[in-house]
């Protein structure tokens, strides 16, 4: 049986294929962002062919498809969600808008000169009705659905697509929500409906509306695309399960995530650290900083000790979104970012991509701005003959056009405009990783860069010198990095239970009942996944705070039947997490208990990379060619390593160049390349 | 500009970690702290302070809490001299007497941080408590006979000696506040806070070593010295003046009081001259020279470019010079309360400097935010039988315009500049016996211009705990408006009332009322100030207001010169460029008033309050 995992980014789709062996094997298509199922097929066909098989004998022998997209995350950031309604409680329709009296978070408090908020559902396509629950639950005034139908029809008057059902305390009591959300899925079935209590059922308003409106925006685009996937890859013979990487670095099925879209933001590079977090372990490196430079953005993700971090706090673009989310941040910097010339005569180089269509100019498919690969393949870094392994021929005549664009107005000739839009592609990058390291209060040279994305491994090194990090790991699967942490990832979900009690007053039965139905729904939910139920491996936390404190912390308890002993070693637990935590406790003070939580997950599939044949220092036997490139402003004569060919322990010294089937690696003079036992290319400052 | 000592990377690093650690204090407040004001609303302000009270980092905070906490960290290196240890923390809420604090809810610990046994920083963080002791919870009580009617007062007193808690001294001030022991997990979620802020600078100087982060400290106060010293060289040489004034002190009611300023630039330097403000009050809206210095600090920074916006430290404050003669409003002594202070007169002293600066450069224009509309609401929750204070930003209105953009919608008072936030609804009717009726933008509540001031908003809850007592104590503008800028409007008038059946009973800021079980409270907040004629908004801007029902059609029509069909939203253009024929040219009627930098100050400020009142008069009618 073979395990693929599919990462469909803004340019490429990538797939890659986990053999019974344990061995890998990658490819690559450009995306089709008109309907993305497209180039999933592609991806597949490509696979097929290599093992030699039609689609549909490939496919059956496929006990998981492991799928990440940046479909959401591109659909909020490129504003191309669905026209979006709100229903709400009657008089508190603007909570989204005044949304906690929040500022752009980012924005320091001593700069006022910024736009005000623009939330995703203007203020005339939000509705209020009558209907009001209260703190505790209770329900003061059901839901009117003669208001709600006239709501409805009102917005769909005004073309949306899509509500958000949002409504006061229904994380206490859904009744309301659920009454409007099943009027509304009832009777207008083409609209995609949601509710919060079904999106984020925590109290605070803000967050949970916030959230919400985020998966009604981009809700119809992301459950179209996975519906219409999901049915072409069974009709093209997979039988096995299809589960997709949520934000949180967990997984999900089509069914789920279908009505849930917002959960995918960030789906993608959600894998990504875990990608990070395998080679380090592999080459021993703790304190890890994952980049992911693709056709379209950046990723970037800080992993201090190796840990994966994960956030409550994210926002998306100017949106709240409260959802638990791997802690991975994106800035519009790629090979396909367009180079521009601002109001102020300034060179600038994205965010905007020209993505896979038009592609660079060099692709020769009718782009005709420059861009990130234009400039690469300019100065010599990628090859005109094998990006992505010849897949692509580049044409250097095109690429010159397009970059005399933005050198003319500056004076310089193309090849200088080449460099400069690199460097500032570079510095736009290195900036990012600033903002999640430095601006954080860790010292970025303390860290091992891991580089992956196809056009990662051209630009690292560069970065590296900008920042003086010594050290970079590039994987040989570099160019598929994300669904390369597919496979490090463990597979599993999570279940939680809301129950509010003071510790001295803990019902024990009640959490073991708890407990037992989340335990019963998590084996039935690991079926539907298709995962061995005997491989699953149960985690508990209960969320717990000092009484009138605003905030949980999260705090492990035992598996089993829970006794009084088992709840005293539970607050101890707390009193030393909080500790941990902010550098006090006080078990003076009563505790309460809020959230009952279990995590069930498959320990990912065991996978070992192939190790490749060892060789001497010398690497003279992988040298392929030399060619011409621009480094620092001079012309070098620079030899080229076939990657099919180098042996483990093989050395040399930038500048060199590594031509892999999938990507380009590039090592500029002052750092030296060392190819390890896995084919990891290890570059270190001199 | 490379520095000799330390490389740009180290720099960069050290700048950035000093920025984080503040951030990550306030976090730690924010995730353990129990009371509202704190772990919901933000009322906290961290940073970090040198062995010469040299401002280090102040990121995030409320103005009036610490950009003037040089002050207190240099009088409490000087009082205990050599006896400051590690280990060792500093409480003091006081005014006077060394503490050098806006008000008394305000507590503020101080934790010095040594290095190789030299003191090398002071940290501190500062927050809003529960309660603070005194005639009334909150610490707005108006009308008290002088500052002990406010609460307890501590100097500077060592709370932790050595890393050893003084019990007796925390029984004796605990003993003194309403809800002792959530006062106490609050002061143990502050002194955390200045934990973690030392472990990580003790981190940061084992790494980089002494020497090194104190040549980074030189390096970032001289950037930002002499960045500072290049922007006050950008404003045109001259004096302008800006004036605002507060309903009235809560104890003479109805008398306004006022903050005048005169701003001169010369070169690089600029002073801040509030010579004529009134004087000092019986009442409680006297402001001590540190926190004037910290909002008119505040205020002044704000024009500048906003890519210094990070980086304000030491370096910001020096070539500014804040001048608040003593007996003045901005400059009280002991024993004067000062109870509403921070806010009032803390926005007017920001007001006043704004007003004067984008006189100055009006390409940098800041109107006026929305006042702070707070009221204090104590009483019993029935659910619980205990007592309980209701302190909120909610009901505030919006931040205002500034040249080039519409005001930020539902920010709280200028005075925060957005660091503090509202309260979610669901949590506050959890936490107290209030019952929402309505949070939502007023129609035609804010300030017109061709950038208008965010939207004003309707509160309605209903007190559905006991007969209790409410006081309006840092609430305003019923009767004074934020000014707008070149040609914006004001600030409209704000109103509170009580619902009590069918009697509807007026509220005025600054006072102290009973509300009874089932009253309601309706509060309705302005929007901020507009910048610019609202005759020169854009017809399709004013057309998408119309239709999301921040501006009515016949305010459009009357005030905005645009006339929108009602029903499509569509803009009648022949019809708006009629009405616009030469109203772009005069000033918009009701528009600020705009002292004339160049008069001589005799007999300026008599003019400037007629004009004001002219002002109230016309927006009354």
């Amino acid at each position: 049986m073979k395990r693929i995992a599919i990462d469909v980014g803004g340019t490429f789709t990538d797939c890659l294929v986990l053999d019974a062996s344990g061995a890998l094997s990658a490819f690559k298509s450009p995306t089709t962002p008109q309907d993305p199922t497209q180039g999933v097929r592609q991806a597949l066909e490509q696979a097929a062919q290599h093992f030699e098989q039609p689609l549909s004998t490939f496919l059956k022998d496929v006990d998981l498809l492991m799928h990440g997209t940046t479909l959401a995350t591109n659909t909020l950031i490129n504003k191309a969600g669905a026209k979006t309604g709100m229903i709400t409680t009657k008089n508190f329709r603007d909570l989204v808008e005044i949304r906690r009296g929040i500022k752009d978070p980012r924005v320091s408090m001593y700069n006022l000169f910024i736009p005000p908020y623009e939330p995703l559902v203007p203020r005339y396509l939000r509705l209020g009705v009558t209907e009001r629950t209260l703190w505790n639950g209770e329900v003061l005034k059901t839901v009117s659905p003669t208001e709600v139908r006239e709501a409805a029809e009102k917005l769909r008057q005004e073309g949306v697509q899509s509500i958000a059902v949002c409504f006061l305390h229904s994380y206490a009591n859904p009744q309301n929500e659920e009454a409007a959300a099943n009027l509304l899925r009832g009777s207008f079935a083409d609209l995609y409906v949601c509710a919060s209590h079904d999106i984020l059922p925590v109290w605070g308003e803000y967050e949970r509306f916030s959230t919400t409106l985020v998966d009604a925006y981009v809700g119809p685009v992301v459950s179209q695309y996975l519906r219409k996937l999901e049915r072409e890859l069974k009709r093209s013979g997979l039988k096995g399960a299809m589960l997709m990487i949520l934000a949180n670095g967990l997984t999900q099925t089509v069914e789920h995530c279908a009505k849930r879209a917002v959960f995918l933001i960030g789906s993608g590079p959600a894998a990504q650290p875990s990608a990070g977090t395998f080679l380090g372990s592999l080459t021993k490196q703790r304190d890890l900083l994952t980049m992911d430079m693709g056709g379209t953005s950046f990723d970037v993700c800080l992993l201090p000790g190796g840990e994966i971090p994960t956030t409550t706090e994210m926002w998306q673009e100017d949106h709240r979104v409260a959802i638990k989310i791997v802690d991975v941040r994106s800035i519009g910097a790629g090979g396909g970012s367009i180079a521009w010339i601002d109001s102020l005569g300034l060179l600038r180089v994205g965010p905007q991509s020209a993505g896979a269509e038009p592609g660079p100019a060099c692709y020769n498919r009718g782009g005709t701005q420059p861009t990130v690969t234009d400039a690469d393949l300019l100065l010599g870094y990628v090859p005109a003959d094998f990006f992505l392994g010849g897949s692509i021929p580049l044409d250097a005549g095109a690429a010159t056009k397009a970059v005399k664009s933005v050198a003319g107005p500056h004076k310089m000739s193309v090849d200088e405009a080449a460099e400069a839009i690199f460097t500032t592609v570079n510095m736009n990058m290195a900036n990012q990783i600033t903002e999640v390291s430095t601006k954080r209060g860790y010292d970025v040279r303390d860290f091992t860069l891991v580089a992956g994305g196809g056009a990662g491994a051209v630009h690292a090194a560069f970065i590296a010198e900008q920042l003086g990090i010594e050290k970079i790991i590039v994987p040989s699967t570099a160019a598929l990095f994300s669904a390369f942490g597919m496979f490090s990832m463990d597979l599993g979900r999570d279940f939680a239970r809301s129950f509010v009690s003071r510790a001295l007053r803990l019902d024990l039965r009640r959490v073991n009942s708890l407990y037992a139905q989340m335990e019963k729904e998590a084996r039935a939910n690991i079926r539907s996944m298709k995962i061995p139920v005997q491989d699953v491996v149960l985690n508990r936390t209960a969320e717990m705070r000092y009484v009138r404190q605003f905030h949980q912390v999260e705090v492990e308890m035992p598996n089993g039947k829970l006794g009084a002993a088992d709840l005293e070693l539970i607050l101890n637990n707390f009193h030393k997490r909080h500790d941990e935590l902010f550098t006090f406790s006080m078990p003076w003070r009563e505790v309460e208990f809020l959230t009952f939580r279990l995590k069930a997950v498959a320990p990912r599939a065991p996978f070992k990379l192939s190790k490749i044949k060892p060789g001497k220092a010398d690497a003279k036997a992988a040298l392929k060619s030399k060619r011409p490139c621009r480094f620092h402003g001079r012309q070098l004569d620079t030899p080229i390593y076939d990657s099919d060919r180098l042996l483990a322990n093989n050395t040399f010294k930038g500048p060199a160049i590594i031509e892999e089937p999938t990507t380009t690696v590039v090592i500029p003079p002052g750092f030296a390349c060392a190819i390890d036992a896995y084919k990891n290319y290890i570059l270190t400052r001199r | 500009m490379p520095s000799s000592v330390v490389d740009p990377i180290t720099l960069a690093t050290v700048w950035h970690t000093m920025q984080t650690l503040c951030r990550e204090m306030r976090h730690v407040m924010d995730r353990t702290a129990q009371n509202y004001l704190m772990g919901q609303l933000h009322d906290i302000s961290v940073g970090i302070w040198d062995a010469q009270g040299r401002t280090v980092a102040v990121p995030v905070g409320l103005p009036v809490q610490f950009l003037g906490a040089s002050f207190a960290v240099k009088s409490i290196t000087e009082k205990f001299k050599d006896n400051l240890h590690p280990g060792d923390i500093i409480l003091t809420n006081d005014p006077y007497h060394g503490g050098h604090n806006c008000h008394l809810p305000d507590w503020g610990f101080f934790r010095p941080v040594f290095f190789d046994g030299e003191l090398i920083f002071i940290t501190l963080a500062r927050a809003h408590q529960e309660d603070t002791g005194g005639a009334y919870p909150g610490g707005y009580f108006p009308n008290g006979y002088d500052i002990h009617a406010e609460g307890i007062c501590i100097p500077p007193l060592k709370v932790y000696e050595k890393g050893v808690e003084n019990k007796d001294l925390f029984e004796l001030i605990w003993n003194n506040v309403r809800w002792p022991q959530g006062v106490r997990v609050d002061n143990y979620s502050m002194i955390a806070s200045t934990a973690l802020c030392e472990k990580r600078l003790l981190a940061m100087l084992k790494k980089y070593g002494k020497e090194t982060v104190k040549a980074c400290i030189d390096e970032m106060i001289q950037r930002t010295e002499r960045a500072v010293r290049a922007e006050i060289r950008k404003i045109p040489a001259g004096t302008y003046f800006g004036e605002s004034a507060t309903d009235d002190d809560g104890t003479v009611l109805d008398e306004p009081v006022w903050i005048r300023v005169a701003v001169t630039v010369k070169g690089d330097r600029m002073t801040l001259d509030f010579s004529q403000s009134d004087k000092q009050r019986k009442g409680f809206i006297n402001s001590v020279y540190a926190a004037t210095y910290g909002n008119a600090i505040a205020a002044a920074v704000l024009v500048f470019d906003a890519t210094l916006a990070d980086y304000h430290n030491e370096g910001t404050m020096r070539p500014i010079e804040v001048i608040a003669p003593q007996g003045l409003v901005v400059n009280c002594e002991y024993p004067a309360t000062v109870g509403a202070s921070p806010v009032n007169v803390g926005i007017q002293v920001m007001e006043a400097v704004l007003m004067a600066l984008s006189q100055a450069v009006p390409q940098r224009s800041i109107a006026a935010w929305a006042k702070h509309r707070g009221d204090y609401v104590f009483g019993v929750d029935p659910r619980t039988n205990e007592r309980y204070v209701r302190t909120s930003f909610d009901y505030d209105g919006s931040g205002g315009a500034v040249w080039g953009q519409d005001g930020y919608q539902g920010l709280s008072a200028l005075t925060a500049l957005a660091a503090v936030t509202r309260g979610n609804i669901e949590e506050m009717e959890i936490r107290i016996p209030f019952y929402m009726h309505k949070l939502e933008f007023a129609t035609d509540l804010q300030g017109a211009g061709r950038w208008r001031g965010g939207a004003g908003v309707y509160w309605e809850a209903q007190n559905q705990g006991s007969d209790s007592g409410m006081a309006t104590g840092s609430s305003d503008g019923d009767t004074t408006f934020g000014p707008g800028a070149e040609g914006g409007q004001p600030c409209p008038p704000c109103r509170t009332y009580i619902q009590r059946g069918s009697q509807r009973i007026r509220v005025k800021p600054h006072r102290l009322v009973q509300l009874k079980n089932k009253d309601v409270v309706i509060k309705i907040s302005s929007g901020g100030a507009g910048v610019g004629n609202p005759a020169q908004r854009d017809p399709q801007l004013v057309a998408l207001d119309v239709r999301n029902e921040i501006i009515s059609p016949a305010a459009a029509r009357k005030v905005y010169k645009v006339v929108v069909d009602p029903a499509t939203f569509v803009v009648d253009a022949k019809a708006t460029a009629r009405l616009r024929r030469g109203a772009t040219t005069k000033p918009a009627k009701g528009a600020a008033a705009k002292p004339a930098a160049a008069k001589a100050a005799s007999g300026r400020a008599a003019k400037q309050r007629r004009r004001a009142t002219s002002t109230r008069a016309s927006r009354r009618a």
